[in-house]
Parts: structure tokens; sequence; C-alpha cells
């Protein structure tokens, strides 16, 4: 079973030129929790996960605390925040790619999938971005399979 | 083989203070370099690592970081900001009142890795810059930690290093120089912040709102937690009578609170910052290698040489120990100055202590000068650096290097007046 013929890939992704809000809605937009983010020749520069977005939006700091329970929502500082960080240049928040050949196996692909917090990684053909293979699909086209 | 071994450690150094690669690389490669040239043999170089320090830190790593599950210190700084009512000179006083304490019961470095994320989000509900009040926080915890064996790594290393000098020596001897210190400090910090940490009444309004305690109610082993580690400090004042070594007190406080209050080995042991035990195993290294070829016992004859009186001795050793300690690192620099002082007391008969305290003081307040001296600095800058708020070397200096002359002339007064 190879990847790249058997499961249906997600084409999200942001030129590199993108912001943080154009990176969020193509995001959102779409079935997977990771977007890859592209040079102008179609590679992968890096991975914009909903683990970012988070981050974008909510102050960095709560990575770093275990116990806010007591915390109420502060909207105004909330909207402040998202104000601000909507214009950053999406390479700001983006991280290194895990990226997986088109003949990866669907094996190899569960490994790594098990061995890093993403649920999507981009897909490439010869070094460039064919599309967003989230984790369940994955998993979906395993179990039709065996149908 | 001594020019070797001087070249390693400095070498080492240079690379610690100028953050080339991680501190830890720099002081494992140093030390498997001394060893693999022979300056050093592996017998020796085993026998120089101090155990007594790395169990008392990784007993200390798990008692703080199963403790911290509970959400007690969280509720100890937010209830303390509470209390200022967001009056500035309420807000300085107490974070750093807060801090220092913590910091002396705890380590500061865990003090502070605790307290900087909720100053964040502290400085976020009141409107204000959290840089005054993260840059009070570290002052004080370095500060703080000069009080006790277990507040800070040059302690901690002197402490277990010299067993004459017990858990009550340390407080009785460091304790009111730290607390006069403190309070000298605080006030000069007040005067230099208290425009940035004006608060609009709302916001204090807001901050009073918040209820601490609910985390604490919401957490598991909250009461065996502050049980154990109440207990793990009340054994640290009976360590001498009852004649158990301090890391003995802490991995066994450690020991218990993993039996009654840890459902998750692997997870308390992920406490442990592994990357601080093996810098510090690295560092010991060289410095047995620095004494196994007599490069201390030179430098300690001539330090005895060139200030000749203990009084001499002991002021070169704090301003020596603090300058050291500003430019390299205060936990290198006192693993390298611990046998020069044992050398020096080696030549006389009686055990005084007047020059350990100029160790500990110099090292302690020394790590407050500049934002590479002590691992609690290094720290906090990074938590700030991650969220967007970076302090340079230079604005931290512009505070740090003040207080810690004005540190030192408090500590030169004490140790004139009381110890030398």
């Amino acid at each position: 079973m190879r990847v790249v013929s058997d499961i249906e890939l997600v084409p999200a992704w942001v030129p590199r030129h993108a912001t943080f809000l154009q990176a969020a809605e193509m995001l959102v937009s779409h079935p997977v929790t990771a977007i890859a983010v592209l040079d102008d020749d179609g590679r992968v520069i890096g991975l914009f996960a909903d683990s970012d977005l988070l981050l974008g939006v909510f102050p960095r700091y709560l990575a770093e605390l275990r116990h806010t329970a007591f915390a109420d929502d502060d909207t105004g500082l909330l909207d402040e925040r998202a104000r601000a960080v909507a214009g950053d240049p999406i390479v700001k928040h983006m991280h290194e790619p895990i990226v997986l050949d088109e003949s990866t196996s669907a094996t190899h692909a569960a490994e790594r999938f098990l061995h890093c917090d993403h649920g999507a990684l981009p897909v490439t053909r010869e070094g460039r971005f064919v599309g967003m293979l989230g984790r369940a699909e994955l998993c979906r086209a395993v179990l039709r399979r065996s149908r | 083989m001594n020019y070797v071994a001087v070249a390693i450690f400095v070498a080492a150094l240079a690379v610690i203070a100028f953050e080339w690669v991680h501190r830890t690389k720099a002081a494992l490669v140093g030390a498997g370099l001394v060893v693999a040239i022979g300056v050093i043999e592996l017998e020796p170089a085993i026998d120089a690592v101090d155990w007594g320090t790395l169990g008392l830190l990784t007993g200390m790593m798990i008692l703080v970081g199963l403790t911290e599950r509970t959400g007690i210190f969280t509720y100890l700084a937010l209830r303390t900001a509470q209390l200022s009512d967001g009056k500035p000179f309420r807000l300085i006083f107490l974070l750093a009142g807060i801090t220092g304490l913590t910091s002396a019961f705890l380590d500061n470095l865990t003090a502070i890795l605790l307290v900087v994320p909720i100053t964040l989000l502290l400085a976020d509900i009141l409107r204000i810059s959290p840089i005054p009040l993260v840059l009070v926080e570290v002052l004080a915890s370095n500060i703080g930690g000069t009080a006790t064996l277990i507040g800070d790594p040059p302690n901690i290393m002197i402490g277990t290093a010299v067993p004459e000098l017990t858990f009550n020596d340390f407080i009785v001897n460091l304790a009111p120089v730290a607390i006069v210190t403190l309070a000298v400090v605080t006030t000069g910090l007040y005067f230099a912040f208290r425009r940035q940490l004006v608060v609009a009444p709302e916001r204090v309004a807001e901050l009073e709102r918040l209820d601490p305690a609910r985390d604490v109610r919401e957490s598991r082993y909250v009461k065996r937690s502050i049980a154990v580690l109440v207990g793990t400090i009340v054994a640290f004042f009976l360590h001498a009578p009852l004649h158990i070594e301090p890391a003995v007190v802490a991995l066994g406080g450690a020991t218990i609170l993993l039996l009654v209050a840890s459902d998750d080995v692997e997870d308390a042991l992920e406490r442990v910052e592994w990357s601080t035990i093996f810098f510090f195993l690295g560092l010991f290294v060289m410095v047995g290698a620095l004494e196994e070829r007599g490069v201390i016992a030179e430098i300690a004859d001539r330090l005895a040489e060139a200030t000749g009186s203990t009084v001499g001795q002991g002021m070169a050793i704090l301003w020596g120990a603090a300058a050291g300690s500003a430019l390299v690192d205060n936990i290198p620099f006192t693993a390298a100055m611990i046998p020069v002082v044992e050398q020096l007391q080696a030549d006389d008969d009686v055990f005084e202590d007047g020059l350990w305290w100029a160790l500990a003081l110099g090292a302690c307040f020394g790590g407050n000068a500049t934002l590479i001296a002590a691992a609690a600095n290094v720290a906090a800058a990074g938590v700030l650096e991650r969220n967007g708020r970076p302090i340079s070397f230079g604005r931290f200096l512009a505070v740090g290097l003040p207080v810690t002359i004005v540190s030192l002339l408090v500590a030169t007064v004490y140790l004139l007046l009381f110890q030398l």
C-alpha cells in the first residue's frame, strides 16, 4: 500500500509570504490539523499546525503554566493579541517540517505520526508538495481496504 | 599537563560564557578531554565528582517538581499579587519577599521557573510590563537563595563539600545578611521601577476577583505533597544532630513523595533536569583534574601570598568570586574556588568558616551582575524571550551590576564586622 496512490491528500498550504491570518483561515477551512508553508518552487519550508495557531492566538506563557483554572477570559487582551498577530509573517509562527515522500509506505507514515506531535504531515513528490496527509485519513484508508 | 588542564578548563569557561554550545556539552567535552588525554586517571576523576551535590540537586528537583503539580506555588504567587492591592511598593516588596523565601527553601532556579510564567500572566491582567517584575524576582531569587544551604547551587556545592558547615550554620551566618541585602536592594528597585508599575483601579479589581485556590482545590495529593516538602525542610534543619547528609535528606524526601503522591515514576523522574546534573558532573571532573595537577594548590598559595591576612583573603574571595561569577557563571567558578578555599583552610590549625561565607556571598551575589552569571537569570531571560519580551544583556547589566555592587558592599561590612 503506497500513501499517495491509496489515500486522498488535502491541498492545504500557504506561500511563505502569507500572513498568520491567511494561514489560520487556510487551516480552519480544511479537514487537517496542519498545513504546509511553501517556497516559490513549491518546496515545503515549514509546517503550521493547530498548536501553532493556539500559541499565536493565546499567550505563549500558557505552555509554561500548569495551573490556570483561576483564569478568566480577558477578552480585551485576547482581541488585542489577535489583532497584533494577524499580520505577522507566517514564517515567524511555523516550525521545521517532517516530510513524507509519496513513495512512503503506510506503515512508515504511521510510525512518523506516532513520533511527532502533528496530526497531519506534508507529502512530496520529487521534493515538491503534493498534499497534506492526516492521521485519520491514513487509518481510514487502511480500515477501508481491510473491508 | 598543568597547562593542558588549565587550558581545557579556561576554554570550557569561555564556551559557557559566550554560549557557543550548551553548557552541559562544554562541561562534558572538557571532562572527556582531561580523562582521554590523561590529565587525570579515570578513578580519581570518578572520585572528584561530588555525588552529594548531585544527590541533593536530584532530590530537590523531584520534590519540587511533584509539589508543583498541586498548584500551590501558583497559588502563592497569585495570592501575593492580590495582597499588593496593585500598589507598586507592596507589589515589589511582596514579590521580592515571596521569591526570596521560595528560593531559599527550594532553589532559586526552580523558584524562577515557577514564578516567571505566572508573573507574565499577572502583568497581562494588570496591563503593566512584566520586565521590571521579572527583574525584581530574578535579583531577589539570587539574594534569597544565598540564605540557605539548598538555596543556590554555589551553596549546595559548598555545603556538601565542607561537612563542618551544617544547614543551620548557613541560616545563622547567611540569612541575616541576605535579608538585609534583599531589603536594601528591593528599596532601590522600587525607586527605579515604581513609575512603570502603576496599575489602573479596574485592573486591580480584575485581579482581586480571581480565585487563586481553585487549582489547589482541584489537585490530588495537595496535603501529602506539602507535608512531605515541609517535613523535608524540617529534616534539613535537623540533619546535623541526626547525622544525616543533606543529600540523603533531599533524596529521602523525594523517595517518600514518590511513594505517597506519585502515580507515575517515569513522569516524576522527568522533573529532574538531567542536563544540569551532567553539567555538574563534567565540571567536577575538570576541577578534579586541576586539583590532581596541583594547579589549585598553586592558586591558593599565590592567593595567600598576595593577600596575607584572613581579612585580605576573605575580601579577595568575596569580590573575586563575584567578578568571576559575573563573567562566567557562578557554578563553575564556585566549583573551582572550593578546593582553593580548602587549601587555604588546610594551612590553618583551627577551622574558620569566614572564608566559606565570603565565597558563598561572592558567588551568589555575583550571580546578579550579568545575564549569564546565574542559571536563574538565563532561565528567566529564556521565558521572557519565548514570550516576545526579550531582555538584552545591557538592560540586565544596567540593573544587575548596581545591585551586585550594593549587595557586595553590604556583604563586605557584614564579613568585616562579624566573620573575618
